[in-house]
């Protein structure tokens, strides 16, 4: 056991974790995050993900010790007013839903790098998530409305 | 009592209503199985088998139980020791023990089960246990399984929940567990043009995204259980037979599922949560993990002998098919999938000399069952391959020689029942005019050859089936309904609620789909096999009805008036005699005295069916209704690489009315998805009983970057006179010709024929080889 530190969806914690535990675990269980679910437990599929410092992790193989002082953010802890969020539900970019919250983490990811992304590189970018249902072009149009919607919010703030 | 034609301003049938819950989905708040708050369970893990066929001769469980955190150790011998044969579930045969005793009939055949505090415990514990096999000749395929010994069952053993199963009991010496004969005609009496090939799909799994999950406990003389389950009626039923209580006793709730396509199904983790929870008196959890996951259920791999004759005109005048469907060591519902499938495998065709023989097989693998096409994309990948190459060796236009061939409203299927609401020439005429069939396009460009491709795709709703609904329209006008269908991912929620407003002229959201759990909602025989929309959806259209009845009786009460002057609306009820009008909210005030309260309506909804005869397995109603879907297909073939690369994919599906066509579109497309994988890439991989390739590094599924450039999902809609507002389910439908089309596409870019599944670069590559 260790104590670390966490900051998840911009709630701060100290707390104990194994030295094997997974930080998909911890996540569930410490912080109650019911967006980031096990899919294949060798970081396959993506119905995982959270962000780290805006970063993809693959929570299923992370081991949370290493993660001492980071800042996490999964998909359950987006603000209300999220567009990628907005456009996923516009664009009825979900079915089952189970994988879609790793699709939304992927997507920010790729927007804080890449504000407007070709098609080949949204597809490359989520190249590593699996969706069952087959909801791929619904989600190709939502991450490329939020990216319009993005750059024109910008561009108000910037006017 | 009056029905009285209503319609509103608002419609909500054929509306692109948004999916129930869709941002707690996109946000990921909506709680899974293994999401709910549940009382505290211990964790299962169990031990499995590490041979294809063996007598278990000991197990030694003793360094298990001394394991930290262990509770306890239960191995199928003990179970059995407390239910005798009642430890044998499955839906056609009782053959399947949640744990093994005596024998084990497969690689990764749970034997015994360790119940710990934590998984991780209970999965290092059930590592220790030891068994002792005394190895028996194992069978792995079903070519070999249908000659005689080695038998993985001793005898047969028949279920008491398919009663026409019922003359198979006892019968020994057999691998095959069900055989389905049609006989038409006689094909070996027509002369003409005739192909022939062997054909072979492998069995695939269904990797819905969502791990399978059940936990269950006692409530005092009670059986609880939460399971990820798209069969919540069947594991009541199930349930209450193994532990041996009334229906009342045992209560399975259910939640969202994370996806299922058939996995999720009949009996899986269930019997083994409900028997230990129920003998150990704890509450008991257990997740299974991916790897897991693929030994619970698979889709049958299949073998088809198939030939096809077609005279000097042009007319298909003979079919063959000599079906083996590989349903492992289990038979789960493969007896029905080898009928069900077995009559469709002449296509979508007018063919006056038929037969077809479809055997279910048992061999040592995973139990094989009910899949996304209910076994009919394995058939379909035979007759679709061969009406294409049938044309072609009579140099004609596929599509043409399809057209002139295919069923239409009023013909007979060569199973004998009468075809209605079946659109093939609409579905294939749409598809071909997408992809611009017939128009010229560039063949060549360096290596890479381009192709197009089609095929047809038809299937029987699972007929006969029995769906209730529960309305209950709440004082302030809005609703809520309960059914036992399950939600996972189809859209059942959304469209089950809009043919409820429909009915009552209510709005978006009015309607509240109640999870289902057996002690609340009322019995639904299934979510599967593209049924819900119609039976489920009659079900709920009627219990409406009786609704509207209800609130126009009260209204001709109140008013002082006959029935028949009272119309509904949305915004109430309105006399045309008195022009009085009064809202749903004041009516059901000015009934009760109160606020908050309910008015309850219900129906049921079942369907019958004609059962084949057992000579030559025809039947003049074989089933309540039709799917008929096409798919076409551009596409390039590397020729040095033997990559395939889809250019433009086409789906249709009949659907007789689209309730919500955002969803029927979703699902035609997602079907399409599904099938892409299976032409191209998806497989189970055994060498000598053992999966090879069941974890998500090695078994490869659709991506996004395996889209097609153009992925068209096309509706057609040719309504049923009996569905609700005309509708038929969809969620199979495309699934059914997607491979053949791409074969197709194949053979029509290269040249060579193949007739092995997936097509992999190694295999076309391998194909263009022998050709030149």
């Amino acid at each position: 056991m260790r104590e670390i530190e966490l900051k998840v969806n911009g709630l701060r914690r100290k707390l104990g974790v194994a030295d094997d535990e997974l930080l998909l675990d911890v996540l569930r269980r410490e912080f109650g995050t019911t967006s980031v679910r096990e899919g294949c437990g060798v970081g396959a599929c993506g119905a995982c993900t959270a962000l780290v410092s805006g970063k993809s992790v693959s929570t299923c193989l992370s081991r949370a010790a290493r993660f001492d002082g980071a800042e996490i953010t999964t998909a359950d802890g987006l603000p209300a007013d999220d567009e990628v969020v907005d456009e996923f539900v516009a664009n009825r970019a979900m079915q089952c839903g189970y994988c879609i919250p790793g699709f939304v983490m992927m997507a920010h990811e790729l927007l804080g790098e890449n504000p407007q992304p070709t098609d080949e590189e949204v597809v490359e970018h989520l190249e590593g998530n699996i969706c069952r249902c087959g909801t791929y072009s619904e989600i190709h149009a939502a991450i490329k409305a939020a990216a319009t919607r993005r750059a024109a919010k910008n561009e108000r703030a910037t006017a | 009592m009056t029905t009285v034609e209503s319609r509103s301003s608002v419609a909500a049938v054929g509306e692109r209503w948004a999916r129930v819950d869709g941002r707690a989905k996109v946000r990921g708040e909506l709680q899974y199985a293994a999401d709910q708050p549940v009382r505290p369970c211990l964790d299962v893990a169990v031990h499995r088998s590490t041979r294809p066929h063996a007598k278990i001769t000991a197990i030694d469980t003793s360094r298990a139980l001394a394991a930290e955190g262990v509770v306890a150790v239960v191995t199928g011998a003990d179970l059995y020791a407390e239910f005798g044969d009642r430890l044998m579930t499955g839906p056609a045969f009782s053959d399947q023990p949640c744990l093994a005793y005596g024998k084990v009939r497969y690689v990764g055949e749970p034997i015994a089960a360790v119940i710990a505090h934590g998984a991780k415990q209970a999965r290092e514990a059930a590592e220790l246990i030891e068994v002792s096999y005394d190895e028996l000749e194992p069978v792995h395929d079903v070519d070999k399984a249908v000659l005689g010994a080695p038998f993985v069952h001793d005898e047969l053993r028949p279920s008491i929940v398919f009663g026409d199963l019922k003359h198979l009991r006892g019968k020994r010496d057999t691998n095959v567990n069900y055989e389905y004969n049609l006989r038409k005609g006689d094909p070996s009496s027509v002369s003409g043009t005739t192909v022939s090939y062997d054909f072979w799909c492998p069995p695939t799994h269904h990797v819905p995204i969502e791990l399978p999950f059940a936990a269950a406990w006692c409530e005092g003389e009670r059986l609880e259980l939460l399971a990820t389950t798209q069969t919540p009626s069947y594991v009541r039923q199930s349930l209450a037979d193994l532990l041996d209580l009334p229906l009342n006793r045992v209560r399975v709730r259910t939640a969202p599922l994370g996806g299922s396509f058939g996995a999720k199904m009949y009996d899986r983790l269930e019997p083994l949560v409900a028997a230990l929870a129920w003998t150990q008196k704890m509450a008991v959890k257990i997740t299974a993990t991916r790897e897991e996951a693929f030994l619970l259920t698979t889709r049958h791999g299949c073998a088809v002998a198939g030939s096809m004759t077609a005279d000097e005109n042009g007319m298909i005048v003979a079919s063959t098919s000599d079906v083996r469907y590989d349903t492992g060591a289990y038979a789960d519902v493969g007896p029905r999938i080898t009928a069900k499938s077995g009559l469709v495998a002449p296509g979508p065709y007018k063919v006056d000399n038929v037969h077809v023989r479809s055997r279910c097989v048992y061999t040592n693998k995973p139990s094989a069952g009910p899949f996304r096409g209910f076994g009919v994309p394995q058939v379909t990948w035979a007759h679709e391959s061969l009406a294409d190459e049938l044309a072609r060796q009579l140099g004609e236009d596929p599509v043409e020689f399809r057209r002139r061939n295919m069923l239409r409203e009023g013909d007979i299927a060569p199973v004998g029942t009468p075809m209605h609401s079946a659109d093939f020439l609409g579905s294939l005429d749409a598809v071909t005019e997408a992809i611009e069939w017939g128009t010229p396009f560039v063949k060549q460009e360096g290596t890479l050859v381009r192709g197009r491709g089609v095929a047809v795709g038809m299937k029987a709703v699972l007929t006969p089936t029995i769906s209730n609904a529960v309305v209950q329209l709440n004082q302030d006008g809005s609703a809520s309904l309960l059914i036992s269908t399950i939600d996972m991912g189809q859209g059942s929620d959304t469209i089950m609620a809009q043919i409820a407003a429909e009915v009552l002229c209510l709005g978006e959201g009015d309607v509240r789909v109640v999870q289902a759990d057996t002690d609340v909602t009322p019995y639904d025989t299934i979510t599967a096999g593209s049924r819900s929309t119609y039976h489920t959806g009659n079900a709920v259209r009627l219990a409406a009805e009786n609704m509207r009845d209800k609130l126009v009786e009260l209204a001709a009460e109140r008013f002082g008036v006959v029935a028949t002057d009272i119309k509904l609306t949305s915004d109430g009820l309105v006399s045309a005699q008195t022009q009085e009008n009064v809202s749903v909210s004041e009516l059901l005030h000015g009934h009760f005295g109160a606020r908050g309260t309910t008015l309850t309506a219900e129906a049921n909804f079942s369907t019958s069916w004609q059962p084949y005869d057992h000579e030559n397995g025809l039947s003049p109603q074989v089933t309540e209704h039709w799917f008929a879907g096409a798919a076409a297909v551009q596409l390039t073939v590397d020729t040095a690489t033997g990559r395939v690369h889809i250019e433009h994919l086409a789906v249709a599906g009949d659907v007789g009315r689209a309730i919500n066509p955002a969803m029927v579109e979703q699902q035609l497309s997602g079907a399409a998805i599904m099938g892409i994988g299976h032409a191209l890439f998806d497989q189970m991989v055994f060498d000598e009983g053992q999966i090879v390739n069941g974890t998500l590094l090695d078994y490869q599924l659709p991506s996004i970057k395996d889209m097609p450039d153009k992925l068209t999902p096309i509706i057609i809609e040719s309504p049923h006179r009996t569905g609700p507002f005309g509708a038929k389910g969809v969620g199979e439908t495309t699934i059914i010709p997607l491979a053949p089309a791409i074969a197709n596409a194949v053979r029509d870019a290269t040249g060579v024929r193949i007739t092995q599944l997936p097509l992999t670069p190694e295999r076309i590559l391998t194909a263009l080889e022998e050709q030149s």
